[in-house]
């Protein structure tokens, strides 16, 4: 192998100067000549007929240059998938949550705006509505989409081996039901948008988003125009975690606003509106039962979840799919039935997060936990026994290549001394350790591969062209660093032109943890098609044969002798000459099955490669107030290769922060009657730094034999064992389990509580 | 050449919002109308001096970014939960959305913007580039003029102090380790 510049070395962010200095432009920094603002009237209603809207009054305000409302917009329905088509933008029949849009305005400026709101009469006719999954699915219920018979959006059916017999040759069975409500992103970037139309009725719009392209498609169907007059343009991205994928209202209101009023027009959403009318992640109970043999090995698992999908599909088949995968990846199950149930209500719209059911995820691991101690087997080694293992397939057929679980586990296990601490603690102090895996893209069709340009300019240094996204997590410094290590120049050498729908070729986003695997390697293998054209031209130069060429420190030398060199500008210089322009193109397509879909048929390669992840948490409880301290952390994950360690690191501890810490200790949404009561950050608890724990981070590599230089996704299965793990310790600091997330002060004090009124002789605490 | 910047901008800033009604009538929530006139203020930025014509119900977020394009301060929560949006007023951490700029005239207003001098990066931000310490970059200015302030009163800070600092400013992205490591790195280059 030879050795690399750039790659497997922690490069600075190509992003970070332009960060720090308040240089880097967000959706909301944007001005453009004439431009107006825009504000969003929304429904106060959760379930509610639309009788009539009269703008009449607000169009007439001075200093109001456009209104819309559901005329304006077109028939066109939005859902991910074909079959999940039901979110008009905007409505016209009915609203079905509160918060929902019914008109915008656009205005001269913000007071304008809010007063042109306050003249719009909309009148509404109540309609019964539901709030919790058990209503919702009652004979009887209110219905909320036509054709949806008891409100079951979605069911995903999973039925593989004997599940019967495996619990019948099991030596021990438990079931237990999770719950956890729902938890939002908190991006911190509130949503905004720009848009403008130009003369020819090419819309340009910025917004931030998880995929250009992803959203590019949908806004050219509801505007009926064709793909090319709608140009998404790139701008810095405030964090997106799963969310952001979708076309959002936001967008078709802006662009519609700035088409009747032919001026630019600016949303920008305040953070409650961030919270309520962009997406929120999934409440659930899962319902989860287990067998095992005697050295506690799963024989046989049933798991049923509901999931509270809030009021249209959005990505509904993927999220109602996607815990239930992360898990059969993780560990070894033969005989596994899975039924999902994404449920409507009338509440906000739930979409993709980045810790995919809490509490699916903690419940199996917890789970696994109660059956070995019943055992008399260590969580450490009840994990050992049920890992995934490299060459297995998983129970839905898709073959795991590259697996380090087993590694993650040892590695983490080794550095928290969990021998030495496991049923040795002090009282109130407790140990834990989650497990998981997650994708490294999913099968999406047309749009799931990524192709990529690379331009050499005259002076040696080179443009590329990628349709990937940076939504904060590196992906630009990521591609820049493949460039350059590919054509042996620095990273300032590297002119980088991506995610923009104009210019930029398709690529599937970066919100199914694709980007490095497909847009790194589609960069990759462009830059290595040039370098094999500037190979050509060089090799006449220094009489060598093309492959014996490599290129290093912006020169092509022959391999091993450095001194028969040619600089790259003039190699370049050289084929301009000679009338040859020197690129490159390369595309990359991951080979998933695509006869694999969410519903009708979810067996086949789902991801060329997984990663894995484990979690180790150590805590301490006060017993008086429920108070949790978090001591320390170990996080592990098998990354394949670590193209660029540092940033790497940077994605654990943020993983761990969202999963861990926010999604087990304090992040949960309360609602009233359909109505968010915490969406901002003063009610919503999100981490804060006198919060966080030491987090060791472990990176672990497999080296996957299709990943970029060995490298896929690379930390989310940290964000995900990371609830499992406090989860878990938690647990076992109290010597209770608590099924309810996240777990505060206030559960574990009743866990205490029960738990002394059950064990009356234990009454004196539990170090008797 | 001070002072032909400083009367440029204090032009650019007066033509801009002239365009604008300098009267508005805003409905309260009791029926009554009340006028709100627009005001001068005399704001000292970056070390320079800007004079405006404004609504004083403007916030001071609002009026550095809508009026002077001064972008770098960030809104997020708007109402003083995050810390997004903190600029130093006299040195000392502030909350720009929940000041009126009527407020805070002839006070010294250091934004992100007025933090490099002459194209060089404070070692505060070096800090922050060198170290990982950004990620999607939206909660940064805040931090770290947030972090700024902080090492000016306390240049030698333990590692829980410089937590203890930064917990009015949240960050989703990075888990604050690196964060924390970039100010302690800082604080070290100062000793």
């Amino acid at each position: 192998m030879t050795e690399r510049s750039l790659i497997g070395k922690s490069m600075q962010r190509v992003d970070a100067i332009a960060k720090a200095t308040g240089q880097a432009l967000f959706t909301a920094d944007l001005s453009l000549p004439r431009m107006l603002c825009g504000k969003v009237l929304r429904s106060p209603y959760p379930h509610a007929k639309i009788v009539r809207i009269d703008t009449s009054r607000a169009e007439k305000l001075p200093g109001v240059k456009a209104v819309v409302t559901g005329q304006d917009s077109s028939d066109e329905k939005w859902g991910v998938f074909r079959y999940t088509q039901d979110q008009r933008f905007l409505p016209v029949d009915k609203v079905r949550y509160i918060g929902e849009e019914i008109a915008a305005v656009a205005a001269l400026d913000e007071d304008t705006a809010f007063e042109a709101l306050g003249l719009i009469r909309v009148e509404y006719a109540e309609l019964p509505a539901v709030f919790t999954m058990d209503d919702a699915l009652k004979v009887d219920a209110p219905i909320i989409h036509e054709g949806y018979k008891g409100n079951v959006n979605i069911h995903v059916k999973i039925d593989v081996g004997d599940v019967e017999k495996g619990f019948k040759e099991s030596f021990l069975v438990r079931e237990d039901t999770f719950d956890a409500p729902e938890e939002s992103y908190f991006q911190a970037e509130p949503y905004a948008v720009v848009a403008q139309f130009d003369n020819a009725g090419s819309l340009e719009i910025w917004m931030p988003n998880a995929g250009p392209h992803l959203k590019s498609k949908p806004l050219a169907n509801v505007l009926g125009v064709p793909l090319n007059k709608v140009r998404v343009r790139k701008i810095t991205i405030g964090g997106a975690f799963g969310g952001r994928s979708e076309i959002s209202p936001a967008d078709v209101m802006c662009a519609l606003l700035a088409k009747k009023s032919g001026r630019p027009v600016k949303i920008v959403y305040t953070r409650e509106e961030n919270t309520i009318a962009t997406r929120q992640a999934h409440g659930m109970r899962a319902i989860i039962k287990t067998g095992v043999d005697r050295e506690g090995r799963v024989q046989a698992r049933d798991i049923t979840c509901y999931m509270d999908g809030g009021a249209y599909s959005s990505t509904g088949p993927i999220a109602t799919s996607v815990p239930f995968l992360c898990m059969e990846q993780a560990y070894r199950m033969e005989n596994v039935r899975y039924h999902g149930y994404r449920v409507f209500t009338n509440k906000p719209i739930r979409g993709m997060y980045r810790c995919h059911g809490r509490a699916f995820a903690c419940g199996v691991d917890l789970q696994l936990d109660l059956l070995g101690e019943e055992l008399g087997i260590d969580p450490v080694e009840m994990r050992l026994r049920n890992a995934r293992q490299p060459g297995d397939y998983t129970p839905t057929k898709s073959q795991v290549g590259s697996c380090a679980m087993v590694e993650t586990i040892v590695k983490s296990a080794e550095a928290a001394r969990w021998k030495e601490k496991w049923g040795k603690l002090p009282p109130y102090h407790g140990i834990g350790i989650g497990c998981n895996s997650v994708q490294t893209g999913f099968p999406m069709g047309i749009r799931g591969g990524s192709e990529a340009f690379v331009k050499f300019n005259e002076d040696g240094g080179i443009t590329v062209i990628s349709g990937v996204v940076d939504n904060g997590q590196g992906n630009e410094t990521m591609l820049v660093q493949i460039a350059a290590e590919e054509l042996g120049l620095s990273p300032q050498d590297v002119q980088l032109v991506s995610a923009d729908t104009e210019v930029t070729p398709s690529d599937p986003g970066s919100y199914s943890m694709v980007s490095t695997f497909v847009g790194g390697n589609a960069v990759r293998l462009a830059a290595q098609d040039a370098k094999n054209k500037l190979f050509v031209i060089a090799a006449k130069a220094l009489e060598a044969k093309p492959e014996e060429l490599i290129a290093k420190d912006r020169k092509i030398m022959v391999k091993g002798e450095p001194e028969r060199s040619l600089s790259l500008t003039k190699a370049v210089r050289m084929a301009l000459s000679r009338g040859q322009s020197i690129s490159g193109e390369g595309g990359y397509w991951p080979k998933v099955d695509s006869r694999r879909e969410w519903v009708e048929n979810p067996f086949g390669q789902l991801s060329e490669a997984f990663s894995f992840g484990t979690t180790i948490v150590e805590v301490k409880v006060d017993p008086e107030t429920g108070r949790v301290t978090v001591l320390e952390t170990w996080a592990a994950q098998d990354v394949g290769y670590a193209l660029n360690p540092k940033i790497i690191e940077s994605q654990f501890e943020g993983g761990l922060a969202m999963g861990g810490q926010g999604g087990m200790l304090t992040e949960y949404h309360v609602f009233d009657r359909g109505r968010v009561l915490n969406p901002t950050q003063l009610d919503y608890k999100l981490p804060l730094a006198c919060d966080m724990p030491k987090i060791n981070n472990i990176i672990v590599e497999s080296h996957d034999p299709n990943g970029p230089y060995g490298a896929k996704e690379a930390a989310m299965s940290i964000a995900m064992s990371a609830a499992q793990g406090y989860a878990a310790a938690i647990c076992n600091a109290i010597g209770v389990p608590i099924k309810e997330f996240p777990i505060t002060p206030e559960k574990i004090l009743k866990a205490l509580e029960e738990k002394a009124s059950r064990q009356p002789s234990a009454v004196s605490g539990p170090e008797d | 050449m001070q002072a032909r910047r400083k009367q440029a901008a204090r032009k650019q800033a007066t033509k801009r919002i002239s365009k604008q009604p300098a009267k508005r009538t805003v409905k309260q929530a009791v029926t009554k109308a009340v006028t709100i006139e627009k005001k001068r203020v005399a704001l000292r930025i970056n070390r320079e001096d800007y004079e405006l014509f404004i609504y004083p119900h403007r916030t001071l977020g609002e009026v550095l970014r809508d009026e002077l394009h001064l972008t770098g301060t960030k809104q997020s929560c708007s109402e003083g939960a995050c810390g997004t949006c903190t600029v130093l007023l006299d040195g000392a951490p502030v909350r720009s959305c929940l000041l009126l700029a009527v407020d805070v005239e002839g006070k010294e207003i250091t934004t992100i913007e007025g933090l490099a001098e002459n194209g060089k990066l404070h070692p505060i931000q070096e800090a922050f580039v060198e170290h990982y310490a950004i990620q999607c970059g939206f909660c940064t200015p805040g931090m770290i003029l947030t972090a700024k302030a902080f090492l000016d009163t306390n240049p030698h800070p333990t590692e829980e102090e410089i937590r203890n600092a930064i917990s009015g400013n949240i960050c989703r992205c990075t888990g604050y380790s690196k964060i924390v490591e970039a100010i302690k790195a800082a604080s070290e280059r100062g000793r």
